[in-house]
């Protein structure tokens, strides 16, 4: 067949009511899921899974996409507005979300989240279209010691989301990667800081502790000081994002975009680590720089952009070479098999109707996401107008009622009011959380991959230098290091 | 008015004998724990037999995923539950026979545990890809006495883990905890992944989590533990290559409550599982990701796993695999 027809048999496929229906309504559920915190996207999909079995494969897989890209988005809602991240993927939209929110723009962040994220799941579907095959034979390429040497430039992400001092940066982001030891050795398997404890041999729960590092102290704050906002106004009005603002952050976004197809085709990333690296280099190269984490527009874009490109390129190494790069994918590879279907190579030959016509789905799922996700963001803006008073109580029982849900565990709860304390001392002296919370997701990453490569060379470390990969981002990292470090100095030569 | 006492009375027996029958096992709904994240093997299978099983049970049943490390975090919530039969577990080789073989550490042991089924058996395979130039497993048994080769698992203490160094030592390989390098990655798919990208030689795993690799020819499979060959698999049986005690090699899922689980409870599952198995879309859904769906009643159930267990224990001790720490 050639390609036309092939495009054409995949229209057939889905050009028809039910297709679209599922799309929309895996949208929708995606978005409401997403939204409430501890109900992250990958539960949705893995709810969803059972109702698939019964339809038809296209219709199935849809459907799961839908909730796939839904659940991204609605993440970044209760992010923006109670500081509590609906899913992993969507702390870094905190960092500049909330405060918007504080300054009485919720509908603006909201409305920039929304349409960063519609650019960059456009972009990410057409990368997939276009380059599925290249990029998955890159991504092959990626092995122990090409990932760690990507984790560590990424590490510097740290040096950008530290605020003022970089020395309460890097104290911070040591005690996240102290507390990402918890848990089980990956290598030998033994116990690590788990004080004979079986809840904690599972490691600390990444919920818990992000919902603790973030949410928690805000209540703990308002407890403190109940007083502290009066006379400030919180109410969002109806200020939507305009044109002339989604045009100065659009270089940012397709940024994101780009780094969110390169990580996402790569196994075992996942979202978290682009939105960072998103926002990181939307902070580097803009001119407000100083207004990153007070609530700078440009910083939602980009970190909204860098999760959403992740989507549509996870399926990158699912079709092309049947490898799931995350949970979810892993999900969706599943309700592939329970229909007959093998992602592959051989797919694009013998089911390329089904191939295209997911396609032509996923290129129609940007626009149903943003309809939907501009209905979403109409009901729950009004979140922002709340009276502390109450909201706060209420995200109180939302955040106990999520981080139990995520593992039905009441052990996660304390960590999360553990946490919660930490958080709150970390505000009173000035220690950013963020870097805190990169070093707790890539720590494990790195020291993972630096002792694998450490295996396979029989612990020679001239495997860390073992081809183009590895040298790029060597090269990317000593750049990196060498500005902060002469950043650094001015500063203090300026100061003196 | 003796009418209307009669009545009365009649009521009041039928209703004692209504409570009586309320009484009876399963009277609210049953939690069931599954102790692996959402959308692993264990939890596809859990959540496939949970409508026919809820209707076998005519209560509904609530399914929690508990995870962490390697299943233990959720089995601990079961080894501590009452044992009135409202609080399950869906057991999985790697929790409950090569975790407890392997782990020193672990908080709990088979004898924690009564078993009321198995229902899904998991053949293993072992595969390596094309561009390797192993095709077959005298070929992997050469190399692997040359030395050089490695292979990867789900992490330490999972049954690929425990597979791999089974068949090498089968198959003469002496010490082959140090002649052949482990490389755990974190999870199935990544250990895959890792043969994939040459990171590793080779890997034994369960058939269903490579069956796609295999039809597309990314991996070539060199050997299936069972008796009989597996389907899309091109590859000899442990029992056509002469090594009929890889058999033992296999994966499976079950459902356990505490040790001290009534008789009448676990008599009851056998009775359910037997309806909830023999539904139709079920057992598409199930062999369609390449299981085996084989009914076991209670005892044979725990008998099987004991044997499991003890076969995976022998080994271990012999090369002093055993994790302390």
């Amino acid at each position: 067949m050639s390609f036309i027809d092939n495009i054409m048999a995949g229209f057939s496929l889905v050009a028809n009511l039910e297709s679209f229906l599922a799309l929309f309504v895996g949208i929708t559920i995606g978005t409401v899921a997403g939204a409430i915190p501890g109900l992250s996207a990958t539960m949705a999909v893995a709810l969803t899974l059972p109702f698939t079995f019964s339809m038809t494969p296209i219709t199935g897989i849809l459907l799961l996409l839908g909730v796939y890209k839904g659940g991204i988005f609605g993440g970044s809602i209760p992010a923006i507005l109670i500081k509590t991240p609906g899913t992993p993927a969507s702390s870094a939209t905190i960092l500049d979300g909330y405060p918007l929110a504080e300054k009485g723009q919720a509908g603006k962040a909201l409305g920039m989240a929304l349409w960063a994220s519609c650019t960059a799941d456009l972009i990410s579907n057409l990368a997939l279209i276009l380059f599925a095959g290249w990029l998955a034979s890159f991504a092959l390429n990626f092995g122990p010691p090409e990932f760690f040497t990507l984790i560590l430039f990424s590490l510097t992400i740290i040096a950008g989301v530290s605020g003022e001092s970089l020395l309460r940066g890097a104290l911070s982001a040591m005690f996240g990667l102290l507390l990402a030891t918890v848990g089980l050795d990956l290598i030998y398997g033994t116990q690590r800081f788990t004080f004979e404890n079986p809840n904690m041999m599972g490691g600390l729960n990444f919920i818990a502790v992000l919902i603790g590092l973030f949410a928690i102290p805000e209540i703990i704050g308002m407890v403190w000081n109940p007083k502290a906002d009066e006379g400030k106004s919180r109410a969002l009005g109806n200020n939507w994002v305009t044109f002339q603002e989604y045009r100065n952050s659009f270089r940012s976004i397709v940024r994101g975009s780009f780094i969110g197809v390169f990580l996402g085709s790569i196994p075992g990333i996942g979202a978290a680590p682009s939105a960072f690296l998103s926002y990181s280099e939307a902070r580097r190269k803009s001119k407000n720089k100083e207004n990153f984490g007070k609530g700078e527009l440009e910083g939602v874009a980009a970190a909204e952009a860098g999760n959403n490109g992740v989507a549509g390129a996870t399926l990158i190494p699912l079709l092309a070479l049947g490898v799931p790069g995350d949970v979810i994918t892993a999900i969706i590879l599943g309700a592939f098999m329970v229909h007959g279907l093998q992602p592959g190579p051989m797919m694009f030959l013998i089911n390329a109707d089904i191939i295209y016509g997911l396609f032509i789905g996923l290129i129609v799922s940007s626009v149903f996401l943003f309809f939907i996700g501009s209905i979403a963001i109409r009901g729950f803006k009004y979140v922002a107008d709340i009276p502390r008073s109450i909201l706060f109580p209420s995200v109180m029982v939302l955040c106990v009622y999520g981080v139990f849900a995520v593992n039905n565990n009441l052990f996660d709860v304390g960590v999360m009011f553990v946490m919660g304390w930490i958080g709150f001392f970390m505000i009173q002296y000035k220690i950013p959380a963020a870097p805190f919370l990169i070093a707790f997701i890539l720590g494990p990453l790195l020291e993972d991959n630096f002792r694998q490569s450490m295996l396979m060379s029989g612990s020679s470390a001239s495997i860390l230098f073992r081809g183009p990969i590895t040298w790029f981002f060597w090269l990317l990292t000593s750049i990196t290091v060498f500005t902060i470090a002469r950043a650094g100095i001015k500063t203090r030569q300026n100061d003196s | 008015m003796k009418l209307i006492k009669k009545t009365i009375l009649g009521a009041f027996i039928l209703g004692l004998s209504a409570t009586v029958a309320l009484a009876e096992y399963p009277e609210r709904p049953i939690s069931m724990v599954i102790p692996y994240g959402a959308g692993g093997a264990t939890d596809i299978s859990a959540r496939s037999i949970a409508a026919p099983l809820g209707e076998a049970v005519g209560k509904p049943l609530i399914m929690a995923n508990i995870t962490g490390a390697g299943g233990a975090t959720g089995s601990v919530t079961i080894q501590n539950a009452k044992p009135d039969g409202y609080k399950m577990l869906f057991a999985r080789v790697g929790s409950h026979s090569v975790n407890p073989a392997m782990k020193a550490t672990l908080p709990y042991t088979l004898d924690d545990f009564r078993f009321v089924t198995v229902y899904e058996i998991n053949p293993v395979a072992c595969a390596v890809t094309p561009a390797s130039g192993i095709k077959s497993m005298s070929d992997l048994v050469a190399k692997a006495k040359e030395g050089g080769l490695s292979y990867s698992s789900s992490g330490v203490g999972s049954l690929l883990q425990l597979a791999a160094v089974m068949v090498l030592d089968e198959f003469g390989v002496e010490d082959p905890l140090n002649t052949v390098t482990h490389i755990p990655q974190k999870g199935g798919g990544a250990a895959a992944t890792a043969v994939l990208n040459g990171t590793v030689n080779f890997l034994c795993t369960n058939s269903s989590a490579i069956a796609g690799f295999v039809a597309n020819g990314q991996l070539v499979p060199l050997l299936v533990t069972t008796a009989q060959p597996v389907v899309g698999f091109d590859a000899p049986t442990s029992v056509d290559l002469g090594k009929p005690a890889l058999q033992q090699l296999v994966g499976w899922t079950g459902i356990a409550g505490p040790d001290d689980l009534p008789d009448d409870v676990a008599k009851k599952w056998g009775t359910w599982m037997q309806a909830a198995t023999s539904n139709a879309k079920f057992r598409e859904i199930m062999e369609s990701r390449g299981s085996v769906i084989e009914l076991m009643n209670p005892i044979d159930a725990n008998a099987f796993i004991l044997q499991q267990y003890t076969t995976f224990r022998a080994l271990v001790d012999k090369l002093g695999m055993r994790i302390e720490g």
